[in-house]
């Protein structure tokens, strides 16, 4: 599924302008536009409003559930050098030394005192747009704490051994321990473990992914695999330590992902323009102005029902946003504001915007509210984890 | 010591965090200093609070106890509620008694108790001429809900009574009747002001908004935020740009605007200066001290 128009091109080499004009993707384009104020007008971009797309049918709900009301922060990442996916266990093997090393030279790794880390690679199937696109994993890391004493006999239930279930396409691999030795130490928790999830708790999670990566994939060779968008979740001081792991055995980098104003309204609309059969939330703006002596923030929520109204009433391309919508969406919101306060929102800056599909802000937080339309929020978010790698 | 009570007073202590936890225990003033020597609060919390609970079982803690240390918790997180704001007023012609504080808790429980039965009342004086009180609901057949309580801070020298939100809502024309005869007042009134702060709320209300200002400059915690302006539209879309958008729809754009800011008022008269605003100011934005009010609906007349 082709999400721009413009036919797709391998990013110009050369810095003149015309040339960067030829071959340059829809987003160079407008930005280098906006840049020179220049009267060259290119095509409106476009972008498809996220439908349902084949590829997400194979997409279990269930497994993906655990990604939707998180609150994560993006990076961009660039491609990854002879990263193989049969080598995930021998991957979390060196990730849980690595932890384990950083602990011990007494850096802050946020997990208290008793506590042992231990960290899980394993693919997510069907988290992608074109079938180009490289298969997406995740990287948990699970607290395990056999020493825990509550009051009693306090057993956690040791389920270490599970090396993957004898269904192939489960592809989880669950590694025990550090050289595949188990602790079959059986103990009983009195807090309520979830039964799926006998490792321990959840503390951090980051998933690697790749949604119409296309312009970049052209781009590199073989040895290389790019999953350019990383979305952490869990404390900073652990995405740290993960991260500069991988930058070391992978010869990638990591960047914070912000999300500029121009790009949340365009999300905005958007997501609003997604078919809804219910909304689960209302669709809201936060706008920050910096005055003094301390800066204020002004927040619009509107019902998402008008919100879709008052889109439906702007929207006149079939299928498609164009950059004239989403530009009078926002007038209209501004406007309906400034009648009732004369304050000119445009004047000041729009740093998150939410709707019953996702939220985002603009510190590169993003919280996905909605299964249909996962792949078509990280198909954005990829467009512009590529462009800031490029 | 009842195994309910025992219960709550475990939940209310692992609410506390770990640095705050001798301070509120000091402020309780339940368990004795000896007792509390011998617990190590460099543990881990559950071990400290299994140890606590032992001491007050020793002690043999009644309810009334545990009502007092989720006063005093709740006096410590005031934020974690949204607080109304109740004015009272004395009929015409009555005369300015003087407030007696044990004659006004006598009445309150009394009140409440003739009405429902079972009903925890606890007091908590403080300065400032305030008493902050905590009610837990029950009716006529079963016992208090001591997990859903509401608060009062009545200022008795004012008018003035902060009751944070409850959810049992049933309760608040009781509350109110309470509150009136308790402090000899004839009738009570909610005002169209709430925040989850309390000095914000009583800068206004007090009318020293101006002075607290000043100081506030120089003393102001970081945490410490002044109210918000919640106006909640109910108008139609009328466009200047484009007279077709919306034109046939007859329902009006739902929306709740909210401003917030450490110094609110401040920041809103900055707005006209810096160009965000016209000038002069939508008067919206500028009545708070004036009206009172910091919650408003507008809708088309």
């Amino acid at each position: 599924m082709d999400s721009y128009n413009a036919p797709e091109s391998t990013p110009s080499a050369s810095s003149r302008p015309e040339d960067y004009f030829i071959g340059a993707t829809p987003l160079q384009k407008r930005l280098e536009s906006v840049r020179k104020h220049s009267s060259f007008i290119p095509t409106p971009p476009r972008r498809k409003i996220p439908q349902c797309s084949q590829l997400q049918e194979d997409v279990d709900p269930q497994k993906v559930a655990f990604l939707l009301h998180k609150q994560w922060t993006l990076y961009s990442l660039t491609p990854l050098y002879k990263f193989s996916y049969s080598n995930l266990k021998e991957y979390s093997r060196l990730l849980n030394a690595f932890i384990v090393a950083e602990k011990q030279k007494g850096l802050a790794v946020e997990v208290g005192e008793d506590f042992n880390i231990k960290v899980i690679f394993s693919t997510l199937l069907g988290m992608k747009g074109a079938q180009r696109d490289p298969e997406a994993f995740l990287v948990q890391g699970l607290i395990l704490s056999p020493r825990l004493e509550y009051s009693g006999t306090i057993l956690v239930d040791c389920n270490l051994c599970l090396l993957g279930s004898s269904d192939p396409s489960t592809l989880a691999f669950q590694v025990a321990g550090t050289t595949g030795a188990c602790h079959h130490t059986r103990i009983l928790s009195k807090s309520q473990l979830p039964s799926e999830n006998r490792q321990g708790k959840v503390l951090w999670t980051g998933w690697f992914c790749c949604i119409f990566g296309d312009s970049l994939l052209e781009t590199v060779s073989e040895d290389f695999t790019c999953l350019p968008l990383f979305l952490a979740n869990g404390a900073e001081s652990n995405t740290a330590i993960i991260g500069t792991w991988f930058q070391k055995t992978f010869d990638c980098y990591f960047s914070p992902l912000a999300i500029n104003a121009f790009n949340l309204s365009w999300m905005a609309a958007m997501w609003t323009a997604c078919k809804m059969d219910h909304y689960v939330a209302t669709t809201e703006f936060l706008w920050s102005v910096p005055c003094s002596p301390q800066s204020l923030d002004i927040s619009f929520a509107i019902h998402p029902e008008d919100a879709k109204a008052l889109w439906d009433s702007v929207h006149k391309t079939p299928g498609e946003v164009t950059q004239e919508e989403v530009d009078l969406f926002m007038d209209c919101l501004y406007s309906h504001f400034h009648r009732h306060f004369k304050i000119h929102l445009s004047a000041t800056r729009l740093v998150r915007v939410s709707t019953s599909v996702a939220s985002a802000h603009t510190d590169g937080k993003i919280k996905i509210l909605c299964h249909k339309y996962l792949i078509g929020v990280l198909a954005y978010l990829t467009e512009l984890a590529i462009f800031q790698i490029e | 010591m009842d195994e309910t009570v025992a219960e709550f007073i475990k939940r209310t202590i692992l609410k506390i965090p770990m640095n705050e936890l001798t301070t509120i225990l000091k402020a309780w003033d339940f368990l004795s200093e000896n007792q509390l020597q011998t617990v190590n609060f460099r543990q881990r919390k559950e071990s400290v609070v299994q140890h606590l609970i032992h001491l007050c079982e020793e002690k043999r803690a009644s309810i009334s106890d545990a009502a007092l240390l989720d006063i005093i918790y709740m006096q410590f997180h005031q934020h974690q509620k949204v607080w109304d704001v109740f004015q009272m007023s004395k009929g015409p012609g009555e005369d300015v008694d003087l407030f007696d504080m044990k004659q006004f808790k006598n009445s309150f429980k009394k009140i409440l108790q003739r009405a429902l039965k079972n009903v925890t009342v606890s007091f908590r004086e403080t300065e400032e001429n305030a008493v902050w009180i905590r009610i837990a609901w029950g009716t006529q057949y079963t016992k208090p809900n001591q997990y859903k309580p509401t608060y009062v801070v009545y200022y008795s020298q004012t008018p003035y009574a902060f009751t944070s939100s409850s959810m049992l809502r049933r309760n608040t024309p009781l509350l109110g009747q309470a509150l009136t005869i308790a402090s000899k007042h004839h009738q009570i009134v909610k005002m169209d002001l709430r925040s989850r702060y309390l000095d914000s709320l009583k800068a206004i209300v007090f009318k020293q908004y101006n002075q607290t200002y000043e100081t506030h400059n120089s003393t102001t915690p970081l945490q410490e935020r002044s109210l918000g302006l919640d106006i909640n539209l109910e108008t139609k879309f009328k466009s200047g740009l484009n007279g077709s958008i919306l034109a046939e729809r007859e329902e009006p754009l739902r929306c709740l605007i909210k401003f917030s800011s450490p110094h609110l008022l401040e920041a809103l008269k900055s707005l006209a200066p810096a160009g965000i605003a016209d000038a002069p100011l939508s008067p919206l934005l500028t009545c708070i001290p004036n009206k009172r009010m910091n919650y408003f609906k507008i809708r088309d007349k």
